[in-house]
């Protein structure tokens, strides 16, 4: 398998915070990445210099061999709030991004409505964000970065904000999408459970500085049901995760209510 | 739900149906001068008379045009300055102190002044229209523009969008409420600069007909007058009301 994404002795820093450093990281193609840690790891940040939304202060990004130095369209993010145009149509709103590069032809419109098809938005074209739920309005958020037929999906904790069951929905549903294309995914989640459910691997990272603090294979066969939430390996993996970070999840606990 | 809404209406109907009777009554009976107050019904007879000999036509005429001419032009402007300042941090300011402090002053007391300098006809007016106008369209066009949800400019980066795709696609449409709002402030402000800078002297419009009805003691007409100018108030910002339902109808839920 060739090398998609390569991200090496990567750092950031805010001022006189460390967010991030000395992080390296090979993705292969296909391959779905979560990244789980404590709040203020980092996590976000990672994701954000990977799309090119963010700077990083020291390090290298490849993808596909060549150097990230701003968005592009071989990234497709998809954003913890919707960020959908509240004025635009659901249809209107996945097109954004071929918009944005000029092209919305007869072929975009049909690939998108398929797109919106496949997230299971098919007869929603013509909504409005308003008229949606949060769980919809996620599927649109989905659909539109998929949309410009990105090499890498970045998903910054897109279900954080919805309802338990409909983020248990949603994370089959992203399984189930994941599945017809098999892209490049990195997931970024607070919830351990939902990095194992959807990952072939989970970074860990570990905080004040944010850095790499193990990578977990997790070895449960695909495609995967909900049902597999219960299997005695799964409970290990999110067991075997949840002591990395239990430390730095108390501690940053502590540190939230100074 | 709908009885609610129809009980709601009728409430409305009833108190406006009620103070009129009220104050007919007042006028006819308790007050009975027709050099103080005018009754409802005289009023409307008044309307008629004036509609029919062809003067309240003339009057409107010339108040509209003023107001149109006006308006227009501070729309024009005002958007104009908004967007330079929201694209300008040196431009907004150089501007800031003015707009503030011009928004803040009561602008029509320049009315006199105006009318020394362009004379009584409708020029003046038109001026003091743009002076009321203006500062309320520019100050919300720039607030519009520079409270562009960050999230949803970063959406757009993440696309690769450049900084003219930013404005067109994100700015402009999340402006466009603010920017109606504060047109929608320029009516009533618009028909006061109207009115009150005829009344400094003009040869005809609305406040030039309540100017000469007060001279001459004619309650009915004066009343006339101001309830031709509360109609178009009323309609004004109605239809407004109307066209953000039609262009921005996200920001009504």
């Amino acid at each position: 398998m060739a090398r998609k994404l390569d991200i090496s002795s990567l750092g950031k820093r805010f001022g006189a915070l460390e967010a991030l450093c000395g992080i390296d990281v090979e993705v292969e193609r296909g391959e779905f990445i979560c990244v789980v840690g404590p709040s203020g790891c980092g996590k976000t940040t990672l994701l954000r210099i990977v799309a090119g939304l963010e700077p990083a202060t020291s390090g290298t990004i490849l993808l596909d061999g060549k150097r990230v130095d701003g968005p592009g369209r071989n990234r497709g993010f998809v954003f913890q709030n919707d960020s959908l145009l509240p004025w635009r149509t659901v249809l209107a709103n996945a097109l954004i991004g071929p918009e944005v590069a000029g092209r919305v032809g007869a072929k975009e419109r049909q690939r998108t409505l398929e797109l919106l098809n496949l997230v299971g938005l098919g007869g929603f074209e013509h909504y409005y964000p308003r008229q949606l739920s949060g769980g919809m309005r996620q599927r649109v958020n989905l659909a539109r970065a998929l949309a410009i037929d990105p090499d890498v999906l970045l998903m910054d904790e897109p279900f954080a904000a919805l309802d338990a069951q409909t983020r248990e929905i949603m994370q089959s549903e992203l399984l189930r999408i994941w599945e017809q294309g098999r892209k490049t995914v990195l997931f970024v989640t607070h919830q351990i459970d939902e990095a194992v459910f959807l990952a072939d691997r989970v970074l860990v990272l570990a905080r004040r500085p944010g850095r790499l603090q193990e990578t977990v294979r997790i070895k449960l066969p695909r495609p995967r049901q909900l049902d597999v939430k219960r299997k005695p390996e799964f409970v290990d993996y999110v067991d075997h995760i949840w002591r990395l970070i239990e430390h730095d999840v108390r501690a940053s606990v502590i540190d939230e209510r100074q | 739900m709908w009885g609610a809404v129809r009980r709601n209406y009728l409430a409305g109907t009833l108190s406006v149906i009620g103070g009129l009777v009220l104050w007919e009554v007042v006028s006819r009976y308790l007050i009975a001068n027709a050099l103080l107050l005018a009754a409802p019904s005289e009023i409307l007879r008044a309307i008629y008379r004036l509609t029919l000999s062809g003067e309240m036509g003339r009057h409107v005429a010339v108040s509209s045009a003023e107001f149109a001419i006006g308006y227009a032009i501070a729309s024009v402007i005002g958007i104009g300055l908004g967007f330079g300042m929201a694209n300008s941090p040196t431009f907004r300011q150089a501007l800031q102190p003015w707009i503030s402090g011009l928004y803040a002053t009561p602008t029509i007391a320049l009315a006199p002044l105006f009318i020394l300098w362009l004379g009584i006809g409708i020029w003046s007016k038109v001026l003091v229209v743009i002076t009321l106008v203006l500062f309320p369209v520019t100050i919300n066009t720039e607030a519009g523009l520079r409270h562009t949800s960050d999230r949803l400019i970063e959406m757009l980066r993440s696309f690769g969008a450049n900084r003219r795709q930013i404005f067109v696609k994100v700015s402009l449409p999340s402006a466009l409420p603010f920017i109606l709002a504060g047109l929608k402030l320029g009516i009533g402000r618009g028909l006061i600069g109207v009115v009150v800078a005829e009344l400094f002297g003009a040869r005809a419009g609305l406040g030039e007909l309540i100017s000469a009805s007060a001279d001459s003691f004619n309650m009915p007409e004066l009343f006339a007058a101001v309830v031709v100018l509360a109609v178009a108030g009323i309609a004004m910002t109605a239809a407004f009301t109307w066209l953000e339902t039609k262009l921005v109808p996200w920001t009504k839920d």
